[in-house]
């Protein structure tokens, strides 16, 4: 078995003006989706992220602040799972919620080095 | 795991939250309520992905509390004038501000708010939905078949009629209560026959407007101050419409007429409901346009077959109404009982007195009567007529194509 990590981008959910419906059901999705890992045993961690961002880059150390609204995508987090290859994961993603609103998962393995 | 959250949750719950910042921020506050509101619904559905809280209600009320400081913070940063929470609250403590009763309370204040009759009253229901009910734009744009840019303008509209007019986040006292208790009943009827009447496809959002209406007058009778012989009434019109919803269209969403309804699908604790509420709304001596209507709905549903229908008190109800609050479309149903009751002068005198300029947009209604009228009176060429009539004022497809099918049969029936 190896290790994968799915990568969520898109709009961050502030940018999108979702109502209180559409966010309840949004989270019901994602919450099914994690217990539906959790029961098959393949979910390894993740995380969401705050909107935020500080960019650090180049040689000059250059410091950018943006907004989501200005990055227009970011990522909002990861979820590692367990699985026997690309396909498996890419089974897994099938259930991401959020493809309507334009979301993205990239998966990607998790490299393991020799001992 | 429990995962199963009550249904609406966060739209209800946004509309609680509204009410009671606004109570201790101020009208003039509200858009930067509603960004706060906004926001703990984005951090919930964020937070609760992996692990909802086991109190969902308590959570959403301690951040909202959370919240407050937030507020106070913008607020006093762009040197608004921050409100002295101790007078603006009458000195309640914030936290007594979120138990129930009070959560009712500010949420009937806004209620009133709303529905004030100095907003413009398109700009009610718009303003109701966005602030009481917790919907989005998006969401009100598409249950009133209208575009998002309108409804924007509508809300603005709104708030800026409320601080010009300097309405106060308060519930009226006195005289004022009953008129501006009439004003929210409109404006709650209205948003069911948004609901109620329109021929969406998607039949979930005309659900959810009437399901809303009847839980903001719900929200109405919880208070004793609204709660009203006419309020349990509206309440009773109400339930029993709504128990007809899945009978009213077929599967190809075309509209079905009582006689062609299929009377198992009412839906009977509704209909319950509905007869719970009228026996409240009954105790008392005057009765409201709206105890009519429920008692003419209220009839059908009484009766077990189309052929059944006692039309005999349903023409007494409506006379009852008519007495009340005379409109022409109050005669074009007595005829149209009449006409059932095979009642033919009555039906006659009671289209005679109908102008048809008073029906508007339902005139082609007055003609299709008139032609029924003609049709069972066997004067066949002038029902002819009227159909015609009807044909060129009628605007909805279906009712076009209905139409023009009795015709055509009407001129087979002529030559043959």
């Amino acid at each position: 078995m190896k290790q994968f990590m799915m990568i969520f981008s898109g709009a961050d959910y502030s940018d999108l003006g979702l109502s209180p419906e559409e966010l309840q059901s949004r989270m019901q999705k994602w919450f099914a989706w994690g217990n539906k890992m959790e029961q098959a045993g393949v979910l390894r961690g993740g995380e969401a992220l705050t909107p935020q961002i500080r960019r650090v880059s180049g040689e000059n150390r250059t410091v950018t602040d943006l907004s989501s609204a200005e990055a227009k995508e970011i990522v909002g987090g990861y979820y590692t799972v367990e699985a026997k290859d690309f396909d498996a994961v890419e089974a897994i993603a099938q259930d991401f919620p959020d493809y309507d609103l334009g979301g993205t998962v990239e998966i990607r393995e998790v490299m393991v080095f020799d001992k | 795991m429990e995962n199963q959250l009550i249904d609406h949750l966060f739209r209800h719950h946004s509309g609680k939250m509204v009410s009671v910042l606004t109570r201790i921020f101020g009208l003039q506050h509200l858009d930067i309520i509603e960004d706060a509101v906004q926001d703990t619904f984005i951090k919930a559905s964020l937070s609760w992905r992996n692990q909802q809280p086991e109190n969902p209600e308590a959570w959403l009320n301690k951040v909202a509390k959370n919240r407050v400081l937030d507020i106070f913070r913008t607020l006093k940063t762009q040197q608004n004038n921050v409100p002295n929470i101790n007078q603006g609250t009458q000195s309640i403590a914030i936290s007594e501000l979120f138990l129930d009763s009070e959560i009712e309370d500010a949420q009937l204040r806004m209620i009133f708010t709303a529905c004030h009759p100095k907003l413009d009253a398109r700009d009610r229901i718009s303003f109701a939905l966005k602030t009481v009910s917790g919907f989005s734009i998006k969401e009100i744009a598409s249950a009133l078949l209208t575009k998002e840019d309108t409804i924007k303008k509508r809300l603005l509209r709104a708030k800026q009629s409320i601080k010009q007019q300097q309405i106060l986040f308060k519930i009226p006292q006195g005289k004022d209560l009953s008129s501006r208790l009439e004003s929210v009943l409109e404006v709650l009827y209205l948003i069911f026959n948004e609901g109620f009447h329109s021929n969406k496809k998607d039949k979930l959002i005309q659900k959810e407007l009437c399901a809303e209406a009847i839980r903001l007058t719900q929200i109405l009778l919880k208070k004793e101050i609204t709660r009203k012989p006419k309020v349990y009434a509206l309440c009773a019109l109400m339930c029993f419409h709504a128990a007809r919803l899945d009978a009213k269209t077929n599967t190809k969403n075309e509209i079905l007429d009582l006689k062609t309804q299929n009377r198992c699908l009412w839906h009977v604790p509704l209909i319950e409901r509905g007869n719970m509420m009228m026996h409240k709304a009954i105790e008392t001596q005057t009765f409201s346009h709206y105890h009519y209507e429920a008692a003419i709905i209220a009839e059908h549903l009484k009766a077990p077959k189309f052929e059944l229908t006692n039309w005999e008190k349903i023409h007494h109800w409506y006379l009852c109404l008519h007495q009340l609050q005379p409109a022409p479309i109050n005669l074009l149903n007595m005829a149209v009982v009449c006409l059932q009751k095979q009642d033919f002068v009555m039906a006659k005198r009671h289209l005679d007195n109908i102008k048809e300029d008073n029906l508007q947009q339902r005139a082609y209604l007055f003609y299709a009567t008139k032609a029924d009228y003609f049709v069972q009176t066997y004067q066949l060429k002038k029902a002819i007529e009227n159909l015609n009539i009807a044909i060129k004022k009628v605007s909805n497809t279906l009712e076009k194509n209905y139409l023009s099918k009795k015709r055509d049969a009407l001129i087979l029936k002529i030559n043959s």
